[in-house]
């Protein structure tokens, strides 16, 4: 297989241009999708079912269907409806890419809910128990012990998901948002060159992959600085 | 607060009448009427699974007794109990685990309850932390996080946290048994100097050295019924009870 | 909903072809998880490099760009040695149907990997020793302790991969398999119903979600059962 470097050369710029909208993509569904997700999982632990019902409702469709089909009910199906239409929410949902956003959102606050859910239960219960002997209050408790702590907890499950969030960003392609996996499949229908362009955007990705990771693990590393023993005394 | 129980006298800290506890059909606890005064020093032992645990937990509320009576400090805990947490600040606790907050250095972990419960300021906060680590001796380890000390530095910064809130009374729940042979005397220690300066509390635990030294009586466990009750002198020579006799002699010849 | 009459059976042999992807992906991922384990685990370190640059690449890859590239790439390359042969050749491609099974089965494959290594490393020594020194034989061990507990270790994740697989099936419409995806734009092309099309899609992808949930959540329970009786 002969690679024409030159068209390689001469895409990756072009693909670039895209990155600013991953990047959109990904750090507002990212930051909208945490805050729903600690919304979903203060609803499964309120201990009200008609609160937390909802919540696991949420998850379990959110977590048991393609982001695709996601993707295209909201883009391609909501506007079916003429209400949804003359609803305020419509110049969003007009938009390519106020769907896109709603869809990763959704989609990306049912797995961190989950996430955290795991970092909450994983909380020492004699941690809490000597927080009560003390006379903390059940908030005080949640807010100073189990967030903080659930939080470590999370974090290397978080930042896998954020990654698969930022793959995730790569379909928004499919309803006509100009991404870099959008600028490489028009490159690619017009030249035919699906080695050359695929693979270079594939290592830009992976490399956006690895900065990510880096940058993860150096905040779990500096989370972690209470849970390794050093300097043993 | 609606008081049922007929008042005690005013120096009874810890009361307990015919305490019932059932954990779905299990009963771990079984009929437990139990005083404490003010200053007196109590020893629980037992084997295990003999309701030692569950008896002081319903102390500080930590579980919640089925029926029957607890009153502390003229207090009744019920689940009328508006703020549990007012009672709790002045029962202190220390686990066997430790249960330091890992994420807070020692400092910090002595700080929290301070400055949250007794809304402290931060200076008088810092003052009383580090007055109560010189006392259990580790003031140089301050700034430490919980995994990076002993067992046995971690459970005297158990010890310490509990003592910041000032607590009437502290119980401590096999504060030793947790710990490496070699780190028993050091936490065994400051319990020590703890009860000659007056404090009260319930310890349970199996260190016979210390309940002899220490205890104003000691009381025998089995089955979640309090079987025997002594002064430790006539507890150790002289057990009354089969039951008793049988544990003296398994804890005592091993 | 009346819009879907006369889709039923369009949507049924969609749900057939999302079926016999996810059976054939699985066994692919299977398949490249323990090869990919098994190298990583090697003492050769060609193969243990190969098996990095392997679970990197499609860990860090988009789906969607994994099943574009081979679809694509597997046609011009196909299509040039076709031509070697004969000339008048215009166009050969590797299916739709086998290029995206291809595609998430290596990438899905590529977490496997990391299962199936984790799994066979978590084993603990104690019950390997304590088999062979009740005199099992190296094969023994490996298929009565071994294996069991490797697949106990391994299963929850597992669970997590067929899902994954599940799920990326419908990513392949893209490139025009016909499954239900497919067959919904189909669908709301004479319609005009997107949402009613869709909705009816995403029903198929979470009733087989489901299933597979169940089908490990019992798993499981079979699972921890046997080891509980093994005490
Ligand atoms: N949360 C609980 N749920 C059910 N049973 C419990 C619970 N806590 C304790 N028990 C049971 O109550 C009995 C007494 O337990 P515990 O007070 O911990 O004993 P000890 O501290 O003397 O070893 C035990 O049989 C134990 O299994
Ligand atoms: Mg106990």
């Amino acid at each position: 297989m002969i690679f024409d470097f030159e068209l390689i050369a001469d895409s990756i710029p072009k693909m670039l241009m895209g990155i600013g909208l991953t990047f959109q993509l990904l750090f507002l569904s990212a930051i909208l999708g945490l805050i729903l997700a600690v919304l979903l999982l203060l609803m499964r632990i309120s201990g009200k079912w008609y609160l937390s019902w909802p919540a696991q409702v949420h998850i379990y469709i959110f977590r048991g269907t393609p982001i695709l089909v996601q993707i295209f009910i909201i883009y391609y199906g909501l506007p079916q409806f003429e209400f949804i239409r003359d609803s305020i929410f419509w110049p969003i949902l007009r938009e390519p890419f106020g769907c896109a956003i709603l869809a990763l959102t959704l989609n990306t606050g049912a797995y961190v809910s989950e996430i955290l859910r795991g970092g909450v239960l994983g909380v020492d219960r004699g941690v809490l128990e000597a927080g009560a002997a003390l006379g903390l209050s059940v908030r005080q408790k949640f807010i100073y012990l189990t967030v903080p702590i659930a939080a470590r907890l999370s974090l290397p499950a978080y930042s896998n998901d954020f990654i698969s969030l930022m793959k995730a960003t790569s379909l928004a392609s499919t309803i006509t948002l100009v991404d870099m996996t959008g600028i490489a499949r028009t490159i690619v229908s017009q030249t035919f060159a699906p080695y050359e362009i695929f693979i270079s955007l594939a290592i830009i990705y992976m490399i956006l992959t690895w900065v990510f990771q880096k940058t993860f693990g150096r905040i779990e590393k500096y989370l972690s600085r209470y849970v390794k023993p050093e300097g043993l005394a | 607060m609606t008081n049922i129980a007929p008042a005690a006298s005013p120096e009874t800290l810890i009361q307990m009448k015919s305490v019932n506890k059932y954990f779905g059909n299990f009963q771990a606890l079984k009929n437990i009427n139990l005083e404490v005064k003010k200053g007196e020093k109590i020893v629980v032992c037992g084997p295990s699974g003999s309701g030692k645990s569950t008896m002081i937990r319903c102390i500080n509320r930590l579980e919640e007794h089925t029926d029957g009576h607890i009153i502390i400090d003229g207090n009744e805990l019920t689940d009328k109990v508006k703020d549990i947490n007012a009672i709790r600040r002045e029962v202190g606790m220390v686990f066997q685990s430790f249960n330091l907050f890992p994420h807070m250095t020692i400092l910090k972990n002595l700080m929290l309850a301070q400055r949250l419960v007794r809304k402290t300021s931060k200076a008088e906060a810092r003052e009383t932390a580090m007055h109560f680590l010189e006392r259990v001796k580790i003031p140089e380890q301050a700034d430490k996080y919980p995994v990076q000390l002993s067992g046995g530095q971690q459970q005297r910064v158990a010890i310490a946290r509990a003592l910041c809130m000032k607590p009437e009374i502290i119980l401590f729940d096999e504060p030793t048994s947790a710990l490496d042979p070699e780190m028993i005397n050091e936490v065994l220690e400051v319990m020590t100097d703890l009860a000659k300066e007056g404090m009260t509390m319930v310890c349970v635990t199996h260190e016979m050295g210390f309940a002899r030294s220490v205890a104003d009586r000691v009381i025998f466990m089995d089955a979640g019924e309090i079987v025997e009750e002594a002064e430790p002198e006539d507890f150790f020579l002289n057990p009354q009870n089969e039951r008793t006799q049988k544990f003296l002699s398994q804890i005592l010849t091993h | 909903m009346e819009a879907v009459t006369g889709w039923w059976d369009d949507y049924f042999w969609g749900s057939v072809i999302v079926l016999q992807v996810f059976v054939c992906s699985l066994i692919l991922m299977v398949l490249f998880g323990l090869i990919g384990a098994a190298a990583k685990l090697s003492n050769n370190r060609f193969a243990q490099k190969l098996a990095a640059g392997y679970t990197v690449a499609f860990r860090g890859t988009p789906e969607i760009l994994v099943i574009l590239l081979l679809y694509f790439g597997s046609a011009i390359t196909l299509t040039a040695i076709a031509q070697v042969f004969d000339p008048e050749v215009k166009f050969v491609d590797l299916s739709p149907f086998w290029s995206g099974t291809l595609a998430i089965g290596l990438i899905v494959g590529s977490y496997a990997t990391e299962t199936f290594r984790g799994a066979f490393l978590g084993v603990k020594p104690g019950s390997i020793e304590a088999a062979r020194a009740l005199g099992m034989s190296n094969f023994q061990t490996f298929v009565y302790v071994r294996i069991p507990e490797m697949w106990r270790l391994a299963l929850p994740s597992f669970g997590n991969h067929m899902l994954s697989l599940i799920k990326d099936t419908a990513l392949i419409s893209i490139i025009g398999l016909n499954e239900t995806l497919f067959v919904a734009k189909q669908a709301i092309g004479t319609t005009g119903k997107p949402f009613t099309m869709y909705i009816v899609v995403g029903c198929v992808y979470l009733g087989f979600s489901t299933v597979i949930t169940l089908t490990v959540m019992w798993l499981e329970k079979y699972g921890n059962k046997h080891m509980e009786s093994a005490r």
